[in-house]
């Protein structure tokens, strides 16, 4: 038995090409460290070990399972030069690497895996710059039809004539999505026609900063049109950050106040179709928007307009009519159209020469 | 008889909704009280998923996001139980953590349920999960972009106490759980958009390896994430928690665990089956009356 | 003032993210997580009194300006007070008591038991309600009326049919066919809105750093 451990103890040998190298792209402070796994079925496991130059003291810097061959050190100080070595344990041996050439961490100040999104950032700029540039110049863009949007006036001018309030729900989503802040831009514009109309107007909101700037905006709305004396406190508030505990709480508000319009713009999820059919229930004239494509259906059902992904980016500057807003829609087309043309191109190549050109992005 | 027709299809078409709600919730009350026996086979996404997990090389760790709230319990919950269930089974850790402060007690729930199933039944102190050292529940921080990013740099800094109050740092299992360096797959159960955003921060920053569970309703949102690879499968609705529970089901067998546990998502089956086919029938219905009173009208 | 400095924080911020995303240098990646880590999470605790103040507020309104229905903000301040209560003295749950007495012989209520009790099956009620809104919702608006609204109703049920364990009954190919359609076509029309939908991202963040789309600050030059 004694002789078999001996025998096997022998086997083990010391983990070869023991290599340390920065880790490329990052804010430096991490080595990574890579060796050849040792196949031998009494090893435990791989100590490694790591000294810095002109130190003659080896530190231990962690265990590792037998499995890996990889270990990244992220106590290394940028600039500090060290050098690893790697020790094969088993039951009742070890075995110790050769150690690795010196090494040290750099920070980088560009992140080159992020090339295709800089590139991607700065055209797309450019063309929108362009655009709002020659938005400045030629006020005559065209700018295709929107129903859902032309219809704004026409909903708030019933619920006006039916002396019913406006509910606007400006989605359940943070301040951090986009799409929240595209549905606040419109409630601008929707709590300005409001205010001249003299429509009540009710914002029950899901989240306490989205609160906070919504009440700003419709403050504001109400003193560009002329009518500060119109807004009060009450008209927006915050309910709930929980999705159906909002749902519910729209949905009383719905049954209970009976609101002729109703706008559902911004983020929803699982509880549109909660809200839009209990909205089409009571009567009200709906008017939605989402870029959350599986609510999309939803609300095509159960409301009478709904504004389809980028519309709703769109639609702040389609109410509104500025013309370097508008700018930015022209820019958006002239965009998407460059990425079809890429697709296209790019999928014909690839086709083509069976180039591995879909890598590259 | 012409016109009994025509007030037949014309009351069908204008049918008062509660009716509708009545006979659904019938359909779907009935097969709840007398089940009949339904065992999904595994689609793509929910395989490749199992398939990730179950070799996952062992010092990586699963990490199980409860991002949905108690309204879509029945739905998701079946997920983190089959999650944890499949982990322990193959022993792999476990980190746990909760995006939405009402998921903790859904997070509480499960792991409580699944660690009694096996320390109940284990024999030796391998055969046991040890909260510390196979698993760690970090508890909720907000906000988001705090915890999906910081996770990447030291997942201690952004959770700095778990859940039951003691410091992250002493335990065991976070000495190799450092960041998402040392996760071998995310998992994020959400009935929200939730996924997206672990994507859009951890992902693209990180590089984590990224997997969702997600309500049915919401399901059609991320196939195009699992087609890209972003997402290494994923379980949609009722029907991918009960797939993954097969799945498990049959990993425990196959390592000696015959247990015999409920799978909460694979009784719903026959209720879901129900509701769908009565579904179908009330769109057939509908386009016989109404194709039935436009031709009277022509 | 009141509306530059608004402005120039938003563009100094914005550009300053975006310069993050790309550069790892220790200074800039530091700066970056201080404003992820300790603004964002100062802000959102502040945010959390704004919105319970909000709630306390627009019910109290209502209760003094005797609104319709106004009993029902009696419920809401009263909920809020006792659930603040037993969170915060009451304890998690029987093992882990607070300083109040919420136990009552074999009767308790610590936040879990109020949680489990009601908030879940509360919760779950309002989300099973989209089965029967959906079942509603699709007996009158899934009409055959013209070829694409056909088309649209046949891919309904096959995914429909693909969904459920019953549909590899009528064949055994029916749940990859399902799986097919929301798989390519389904994913193919949804990438088409999502590049529209990134774009129209791209130019809202645009504009609001640039100071072009004002809407978020109510509007006005």
């Amino acid at each position: 038995m004694l002789s078999l451990t001996l025998l096997l103890a022998i086997t083990i040998f010391p983990p070869e090409h023991v290599q340390a190298r920065d880790i490329p792209n990052d804010e430096g402070g991490k080595i990574v460290v890579t060796w050849d796994r040792i196949n031998a079925p009494e090893l435990i496991g791989y100590r490694v070990l790591r000294q810095q130059r002109n130190s003659d003291k080896w530190d231990t810097l962690a265990f590792v399972g037998r499995l890996n061959n990889r270990y990244i050190d992220d106590a290394a100080v940028n600039r500090i030069e060290y050098r690893y070595q790697i020790i094969a344990v088993a039951e009742s041996t070890q075995a110790v690497s050769q150690p690795s050439a010196y090494t040290c961490s750099l920070p980088q100040w560009f992140d080159t895996s992020t090339l295709p999104a800089l590139l991607g950032t700065v055209i797309l700029s450019l063309i929108f710059v362009f655009f709002f540039d020659r938005a400045k110049r030629d006020r005559n863009l065209f700018i295709r039809r929107i129903a859902g949007l032309d219809a704004v006036e026409e909903a708030l001018g019933r619920a006006t004539e039916m002396g019913r309030a406006t509910l606007y729900v400006p989605g359940l989503s943070t301040m951090s999505d986009v799409a929240t802040i595209a549905s606040l831009n419109i409630l601008g514009e929707v709590a300005k026609k409001t205010a001249q109309f003299g429509t009540p107007l009710i914002v029950p909101v899901a989240d306490p900063i989205v609160y906070t700037v919504a009440r700003e905006v419709v403050k504001e709305a109400y003193t560009t049109a002329g009518r500060p004396d119109a807004f009060h406190q009450d008209i927006v508030f915050f309910v709930t950050d929980q999705q159906f505990a909002f749902a519910a709480a729209v949905d009383g508000i719905m049954t209970r106040e009976k609101p002729a319009t109703n706008f559902l713009i911004g983020m929803f999820w699982a509880e549109s179709l909660i809200i839009a059919e209990t909205g089409a229930a009571t009567g009200a004239i709906q008017i939605a928007g989402t870029d959350a494509v599986a609510q999309l259906p939803f609300f095509i059902t159960a409301c009478d307009y709904t504004l389809i992904g980028e519309e709703l980016y769109a639609a702040s500057a389609y109410i509104s009519r500025e013309p370097v807003l508008l700018g930015g829609i022209k820019a958006q087309d002239y965009s998407k159209a460059l990425i079809v043309f890429m697709i296209l191109v790019f999928s014909v190549l690839a086709l083509s020469f069976n180039l591995p050109v879909l890598s590259w992005l | 008889m012409s016109s009994t027709h025509e007030n037949i299809f014309l009351r069908l078409q204008r049918i008062d909704r509660r009716w509708i709600y009545l006979v659904l919730w019938l359909v779907i009350m009935v097969p709840l009280i007398f089940p009949f026996r339904i065992q999904p086979r595994a689609s793509t996404p929910v395989a490749q998923l199992f398939n990730y997990i179950d070799t996952m090389p062992e010092n990586k760790a699963l990490v199980i996001s409860v991002d949905f709230t108690p309204d879509t319990r029945a739905e998701l919950q079946p997920m983190v139980i089959a999650l944890l269930r499949h982990a322990f089974t193959i022993k792999r850790r476990v980190g746990i953590l909760a995006m939405q402060v009402y998921g903790l007690g859904l997070a509480e729930e499960a792991i409580q349920q699944v660690t009694n199933e096996f320390n109940s039944r284990a024999q030796t102190h391998e055969d046991s999960v040890i909260y510390g050292e196979d698993f760690v529940f970090w508890g909720w921080t907000t906000p988001l972009l705090t915890v999906m990013l910081g996770m990447g740099e030291r997942i201690t800094r952004v959770f700095p106490v778990d859940y039951y109050g003691n410091p992250t740092e002493s335990l065991p299992i976070m000495r190799d759980l450092k960041n998402y360096d040392d996760v071998g797959i995310l998992v994020s159960i959400a009935a929200s958009a939730m996924p997206r955003s672990w994507i859009n921060f951890a992902q693209v920053q990180f590089g984590v390896n990224l997997s969702c569970g997600i309500t049915a309703v919401s399901a059609a949102d991320f196939y195009p994430y699992v087609n890209s690879g972003q997402f290494i499968g994923m379980l949609a609705g009722m029907k991918g928690a009960a797939e993954y529970e097969q799945l498990v089901e049959k990993r425990m067998k196959n390592k000696g665990m015959d247990w015999g546990l409920r799978n909460t998502g694979t009784e719903a089956m026959s209720s879901q089956t129900a509701a769908h086919l009565a579904i179908m029938v009330f769109i057939v219905v509908g386009n016989i009356a109404y194709f039935a009173s436009r031709r009277r009208k022509k | 003032m009141k509306r530059r400095l608004p402005l120039l924080i938003v563009l100094i911020t914005g550009i300053f993210g975006a310069v993050a995303f790309f550069v790892p240098y220790p200074a800039i990646r530091a700066a970056d997580e201080i404003m992820r880590n300790d603004v964002q999470r100062i802000i959102a605790a502040f945010s959390l009194v704004l919105g319970v103040g909000s709630i306390v507020q627009h019910h109290m309104l209502k209760i003094q300006r005797r609104a319709q229905y106004y009993s029902y903000s009696y419920i809401t301040i009263i909920a809020l007070i006792i659930t603040a209560i037993i969170g915060v003295f009451g304890g998690i749950d029987v093992t882990r008591p607070g300083i109040l007495p919420t136990r009552f012989g074999s009767f308790s209520i610590h936040i879990q038991t109020l949680y489990s009790n009601m908030m879940v099956p509360l919760a779950a009620t309002m989300f099973s309600l989209l089965a029967f809104f959906m079942a509603s919702a699709a007996y009158r608006a899934f009409r055959a009326r013209n070829l694409e609204a056909t088309l649209l109703l046949l891919a309904a049920f096959i995914v429909m049919l693909g969904a459920v364990p019953f549909g590899r009954l009528i064949h055994h190919q029916l749940p990859a066919f399902a799986e097919w359609i929301l798989a390519v076509p389904n994913t193919a029309s949804k990438r088409g809105i999502l590049f529209g939908v990134e774009l129209g991202i791209f130019a809202t963040s645009l504009k609001i750093i640039l100071g072009i789309e004002r809407g978020w600050l109510g509007g006005g030059k």
